[in-house]
């Protein structure tokens, strides 16, 4: 990443923490501000997770409500607001999600595509998405060496909330293969990121 | 399970890094968050998984809600919607610039987005590219201008079927710091088009914050200043 681009997005961690401490205050113009700045994020996440527009803007409402009542929660030190927001939102979507996969088709098939599992047309794939980014550089870098199943399962796993069977229906591996790749991915991941944070 | 023992840290960044990945089952995801609210150690966990994925979530494309969810949350919370905008202020309309400095960071997020572009090409002293998200009022992106810093033109791509009136044009628009518009061209009519540029786009366009777009009588302003309604504008982002 350039270093005016850090900048920005220095500044706007700054601008958007500084709007959380506001809302905290139960500041309704901060609030009304910090909606505008990251809604279009949390939508975006929670559409690709659960793919239904009025459940994504159900989720994206709970999200900003819990927002208001919990800005005081959030620790500057700890997080990156926007990270924090993205997470309130892609947890709530990830569980909708799972709930009602539960519910309605019970534990995902190891073969066919299960319903819901649709991808949209066009626009950049999964592994595009986790390949793409200035911003992620360092674990853009640390997904290239992952092995090409596991960098699609992780892939797959982020961006459309898969759960391990539905990863295990949609790449039509067993769902022992698949749960591997993940674990495995994903020490790799923490390994390789640790290593370029303790090289920074 | 007590997670936080030293002995289970390994057990425990598993667990947390699948559920920060999304592919906890349900009972471990339900199980981990309510340990979470009570257990610091595992509240950090969590926590720093989630940060490390975190730049993964910034390249998806953004989105805005409709309307709708913030007339919903505001009115469930019990906001005063905000009473319609102001008249405009009585300065030419260049200068005023809170609409494309509010659209900057709007555009900045999409920037970044789009560094997926930038990254599919191969590496090279001159793949970096300038972007500019044009949107209108909603903030809705409406034309992408691109360009490699020594490319004699700007690529327009429109978003969705973003097109003039009929019998209309989009005129593009340099809008430089303290002084009138500058006109760079006619958008030509088609999907991707080409603006040339008089010098490599890295120099045309210094000191140019921002670019907007303009409807126009076709052939363009016949005045050399925008005439028709500003539809569009955002900030020039350079990606390197």
């Amino acid at each position: 990443m350039s270093a005016s681009a850090a900048t920005a997005q220095a500044e706007r961690s700054a601008r958007l923490a500084a709007l959380l401490s506001r809302v905290s205050l139960s500041d309704q113009r901060a609030f009304e501000e910090l909606y505008r700045l990251t809604s279009a994020h949390l939508y975006a996440v929670a559409l690709r997770i659960v793919g239904e527009r009025a459940i994504a803007e159900e989720i994206v409402q709970e999200a900003y409500v819990n927002v208001w009542h919990h800005a005081g929660t959030y620790d500057a030190a700890r997080s990156q607001p926007l990270t924090w927001l993205m997470s309130i939102a892609r947890n709530r979507a990830l569980d909708l999600k799972r709930r009602r996969e539960v519910d309605t088709i019970g534990l995902p098939g190891a073969d066919d595509d299960s319903p819901g599992i649709e991808f949209p047309a066009d626009g950049p794939s999964p592994v595009e998405l986790l390949l793409a980014g200035a911003d992620a550089r360092a674990i853009r870098d640390c997904v290239e060496t992952l092995e090409a199943g596991a960098k699609q399962a992780i892939a797959l796993a982020f961006f459309h909330g898969l759960s391990h069977g539905e990863l295990a229906a949609h790449l039509r591996e067993p769902l022992g293969t698949v749960k591997s790749w993940v674990r495995r991915g994903l020490a790799k991941l923490r390994r390789c990121l640790d290593q370029t944070v303790a090289a920074r | 399970m007590n997670l936080s023992h030293p002995d289970r840290r390994e057990r425990l960044d598993r667990l947390a890094a699948e559920y920060a990945l999304g592919t906890s089952p349900p009972l471990v995801r339900k199980r981990l968050a309510a340990i979470a609210r009570g257990d610091r150690v595992v509240a950090d966990a969590l926590r720093q998984w989630e940060e490390r994925l975190a730049p993964l979530a910034a390249e998806v494309p953004v989105i805005t809600p409709a309307p709708r969810v913030w007339a919903r949350i505001a009115s469930r919370l019990g906001i005063e919607m905000r009473p319609a905008p102001p008249p405009p202020p009585p300065a030419p309309w260049w200068g005023r610039l809170a609409l494309w400095r509010a659209l900057s960071i709007a555009s900045t997020v999409i920037a970044v987005a789009l560094g997926i572009a930038k990254f599919a090409q191969p590496p090279g002293p001159d793949v970096a590219p300038i972007v500019v998200v044009l949107a209108g009022s909603d903030a809705k992106p409406a034309l992408i201008a691109t360009a490699s810093r020594l490319d004699r033109y700007l690529t327009i791509k429109p978003v969705g079927n973003t097109a003039p009136a009929a019998g209309q044009v989009f005129e593009l628009w340099a809008l430089p710091q303290a002084s009138p518009p500058k006109s760079l061209g006619v958008i030509p009519a088609g999907g991707v088009v080409r603006v040339p540029l008089a010098a490599p786009a890295d120099e045309s366009l210094t000191n140019i914050p921002a670019l907007a777009v303009s409807l126009e009588p076709p052939g363009g302003s016949p005045t050399g200043q925008p005439t028709g309604p500003v539809l569009y504008s955002g900030a020039v982002e350079r990606m390197f």
